[in-house]
């Protein structure tokens, strides 16, 4: 735990200078896995202060420091979750909007990791952000949490509150279901619908 | 806060044989991503945002609060007011205790011309 118990319990008391050094300890964390989860720089602030808001109002429920963290990542899934749900309705870049080149580009710059430069990543995070929007926001979080974020499925089952099977059956899903729009671009076309469309 | 997973329990924990090459492109994918999308670091205004924001959620949580005490009060004293006027203005009707009948002669008899002997004695010498 990047706090202490006391801080928190500071904290719980109304201590706002207690409040700041929480906030201050696992603000750029959480900053960054609300990057990832949504995809959107410029809204990233907006749904971190909503995150710490949540945590400042529900802040006197907390009775053990173990749960703290796991707690602070559901309270920053369900953000990201109400946030991605709100946006749905505006235009966003999905799967089929992007080229064939596009995603062997980002393939390609998947494969050399140590040398991939600023345009390299703008390109990685387009496929992966025009991916993941192609698919609902329930499985671009568990997903992002899971494979991006580096989470094991005991703190997933710590977030979620369900068990290790259903944790594995939902990412196995959603993992297909993101594949399929993979699929979808890096493959050529069948024949038959290629001659169905010159007919 | 949890510690990232470096070594990607992918194929550790879940079966991705199935997925084939796919599945591998993907991870390759995903981790890019993770290494394209660092931490960003917070704008000098976040603090100071937050904050903003919490007293506007206390204000407004505490005017809904005054506003909901307000309510149910009024409700309270709307509902004591009622109760009584109901009380005192369905008193008369509440006291009569004749029947239907009664109550039919009651209404019958103030319309009716008062008895006259005098008048009857008349008309039967006629």
């Amino acid at each position: 735990m990047l706090v202490e118990f006391e801080l928190l319990q500071k904290a719980q008391q109304g201590d706002a200078a207690a409040f700041n050094l929480v906030v201050g300890a696992y603000r750029r964390r959480i900053l960054g896995t609300i990057s990832r989860l949504i995809g959107r720089p410029e809204d990233v602030e907006d749904v971190g202060q909503e995150v710490f808001l949540r945590l400042y109002f529900s802040l006197g429920q907390l009775r053990t420091p173990e749960v703290f963290e796991p707690w602070l990542y559901r309270l920053t899934v369900n953000a990201c979750y109400d946030y991605l749900r709100k946006s749905k309705r505006r235009p966003e870049s999905r799967m089929s909007d992007l080229s064939d080149q596009q995603v062997m580009m980002a393939d390609a710059a998947a494969g050399s990791k140590a040398q991939l430069d600023e345009s390299e990543r703008h390109r990685v995070r387009d496929t992966v952000n025009g991916m993941l929007a192609a698919v609902s926001p329930e499985d671009r979080i568990l997903l992002t949490m899971k494979e991006v974020e580096g989470l094991s499925l005991k703190e997933l089952e710590g977030i979620y509150g369900v068990n290790e099977n259903a944790l594995k059956v939902r990412l196995f899903r959603a993992r297909q279901r993101v594949l399929k729009k993979l699929k979808g671009v890096t493959e050529p076309a069948p024949m038959s619908a290629k001659s169905d469309k010159a007919v | 806060m949890f510690q990232r997973n470096t070594e990607r329990s992918t194929g550790i924990e879940l079966d991705r044989t199935s997925e084939g090459p796919q599945g591998l492109q993907l991870d390759r994918l995903f981790r890019s991503y993770r290494d394209a999308c660092p931490d960003p670091e917070p704008g000098v205004n976040f603090m100071p945002e937050l904050w903003a924001k919490i007293e506007a959620r206390e204000t407004s949580t505490n005017l809904f609060g005054q506003m909901a005490k307000a309510l149910v009060t009024a409700a309270l004293a709307a509902s004591v007011i009622l109760g009584l006027l109901m009380s005192t203005v369905n008193q008369p009707a509440s006291n009569f205790n004749g029947t239907y009948l009664d109550a039919l002669m009651a209404d019958h008899a103030s319309g009716l011309e008062p008895l006259n002997l005098d008048r009857i004695s008349e008309l039967e010498q006629q």
